[in-house]
């Protein structure tokens, strides 16, 4: 038990150091750094464009959309690398656990066509 | 021992597969279905999909010899598992079937999505109900959980429910946290996660691992207590109850109720860990009192506040809170028998109420408690019927009802839990008062809100279904009794 216990010290090592990195760090370039301030210095950073209006917009709900299903086939993605790398071993069987995996991630491709995702104009 | 899975071990899966090709089918065919046909057709098509799986597993439950164990014992099918599957599509049937006279296209704009969502509901029940691995248990309720999101949220235009919906999904995801967190302990002590091993390891870990397995119990049972609609931890359902459309509010007094239980009743025996040889002390004797102390906080808090509620489905949402109580009784007293006849009593007086709730709101346009003044008078036959169901919801003989709870009553006199006894009868009889108040106006009220109802032919059948077999079943305990005991 108490060796279960003892596990978690690394955790709380670690939450330690995560919490006093970026402060230390930051503390110390604060004393190190010279000060002398202009407007230009004290814009936002933009990749070096001239920073236009508010960070605090609101973004169009639209965007959200695409998000999702980026993200549904990001997903697919991660999952279809590792079986293509161990296709040999794998063979037939998981092919077809993996046609069934995408023809079903298709469904939703389909669904979103037809709901009209992917108009920009639809909502 | 082989993980794999084959083609013939499809074949005992063969129920959940129907209803998983047709969730894929019907929702395709809802894309491409006529833009001006009806979308009832989406739900017939819901509804033989959900009988022919039902028609399967009763054909599982005849040749069922012992248990079927898959993919590493992480998939069972078994007695009561298959009891649990028919009860959950016993139930999504009768609520389709409510469905088709309820569901409005002012109310709900995607009609066919709401037919097709009951489906993968149903499924992640079915799930749970086989599954003896926590991976494959989260899995199934995270289905379940997640379609039953949706199905509350899907008055769209309606403030209140949009509201309602958004604070079931925050609160649904934390007690879903808490289970993960609770299942988290017991991998981390049983170093497994099939609940068997877990239950194996667990017995043979020396004392000072056991506030850690307290600490498992008591982070489930919160997000247990929630999705069942416990008494801590009910806040949620008057809301939600009161906002999502009325056949969705039967889904989550039945069906999620009905996956809760057979979870615990998964769980439980995971808890018979020893304390004390020499006393005899388990720590399975601590899990029962919590429950037992849960259950009568349900009961009397269900009871009580269903006093003063005004609005019908309130009510029926604190009336479903003090029924989670009467469950926590009957799982603490491990009889599954008895369990899965209180389960079924309460499917169709809940399912039944509902129905008859559906008809009198959609024709008063409100849901107060005065849609029932003066029913007798414009529609008899309902209004009789109703009155059946609210008496076997009081627990009046000769109904299910009643029978349903004297059983649990026996099962806790037997263990000698005589407080939480008085507890349950102490609170039935609180709940007579507002049960008879909906009689009192449907006759005692001669003039009425609505001069003529209209209840739909479906929504009829489902109250007749639902009223027959709870006289049927109150006369015959027996028949039902040896089909839940066949072997």
């Amino acid at each position: 038990m108490e060796q279960y216990f003892n596990q978690y010290i690394i955790v709380a090592i670690f939450i330690i150091i995560g919490i006093a990195l970026p402060f230390g760090a930051l503390t110390a370039g604060k004393l190190l750094r010279p000060k002398a301030p202009t407007k230009e210095k004290q814009t936002t950073y933009e990749s070096g464009n001239e920073p236009v209006g508010l960070s605090q917009v609101q973004f169009n709900v639209r965007y959200y959309m695409f998000a999702l299903l980026f993200v549904i086939f990001d997903v697919e993605t991660v999952f279809l690398y590792p079986w293509a790398v161990a296709y040999q071993e794998l063979g037939l069987f998981a092919l077809i656990e993996m046609l069934i995996f995408v023809s079903l991630l298709v469904v939703g491709l389909i669904y979103a066509w037809k709901k009209k995702v992917f108009e920009w104009d639809s909502i | 021992m082989d993980t794999r899975l084959f083609a013939a071990d499809l074949l005992d899966m063969l129920p959940e597969l129907t209803l998983f090709i047709a969730i894929i089918i019907i929702s395709l065919l809802d894309l491409f279905w006529p833009k001006n046909a009806s979308k009832k057709g989406i739900g017939v098509l819901t509804l033989i999909a959900l009988i022919v799986s039902a028609g399967f597993l009763i054909y599982q439950r005849i040749h069922l010899d012992g248990v079927i164990s898959l993919l590493n014992d992480s998939y069972l099918v078994y007695h009561y598992g298959i009891l649990f599957k028919l009860i959950v599509l016993l139930g999504v049937s009768l609520i389709v079937m409510m469905s088709f006279g309820a569901i409005r296209d002012k109310d709900i704009p995607h009609i066919g999505e709401y037919y097709v969502l009951l489906m993968p509901a149903a499924l992640g029940a079915m799930i749970m109900a086989s599954s003896a691995d926590i991976i494959t248990l989260f899995i199934g309720l995270e289905l379940l959980s997640i379609s039953s999101y949706i199905l509350v949220a899907l008055r769209k235009h309606h403030t209140k429910s949009n509201e309602a919906a958004f604070k079931y999904i925050v609160l649904g995801s934390i007690a879903s946290a808490f289970i993960l967190y609770g299942m988290s302990f017991l991998y981390g002590m049983g170093g497994s996660t099939n609940l068997f091993q877990i239950g194996a390891t667990l017995q043979s870990l020396e004392s000072s691992f056991h506030p850690m397995i307290y600490v498992s119990f008591f982070l489930l049972l919160v997000g247990f207590g929630f999705k069942l609609a416990a008494a801590p931890f009910h806040t949620w359902a008057p809301e939600v109850y009161s906002a999502a459309p009325t056949p969705v509010v039967s889904f989550l007094a039945v069906i999620s109720k009905a996956a809760m239980l057979i979870f615990m009743f998964m769980f439980l025996p995971v808890y018979f860990v020893p304390l004390d040889p020499v006393q005899n002390l388990t720590i399975y004797s601590d899990v029962v009192l919590t429950l037992h102390v849960v259950a009568a906080i349900s009961m009397i808090v269900g009871n009580i506040v269903a006093l003063m509620q005004k609005n019908v489905k309130r009510l029926l949402a604190f009336s479903s809170i003090a029924n989670a109580g009467y469950f926590l009784v009957v799982l603490s007293t491990d009889r599954p028998g008895e369990l899965v006849y209180y389960l079924v009593a309460y499917l169709l007086m809940t399912i039944g109420i509902f129905a008859v709730v559906t008809a009198l709101e959609n024709s008063a346009e409100h849901q107060d408690i005065s849609i029932f003044s003066g029913l007798y008078f414009t529609a008899p036959v309902t209004a009789v019927m109703t009155v059946i169901l609210l008496l076997s919801l009081a627990g009046i003989p000769l109904t299910m009802g009643f029978l349903g709870k004297f059983f649990i009553l026996l099962g806790v006199i037997q263990v000698k839990t005589y407080w939480l006894a008085a507890i349950m009868i102490v609170s039935s009889v609180i709940s007579f008062y507002y049960y008879f108040r909906i009689i009192r106006l449907m006759f005692m009220r001669s003039h009425s809100e609505h001069t003529t109802i209209k209840v739909p032919v479906t929504t009829m059948i489902v109250i007749a279904i639902c009223v027959v077999a709870t006289i049927f079943f109150a006369f015959f305990p027996q028949y039902m009794l040896s089909f839940i005991e066949w072997t």
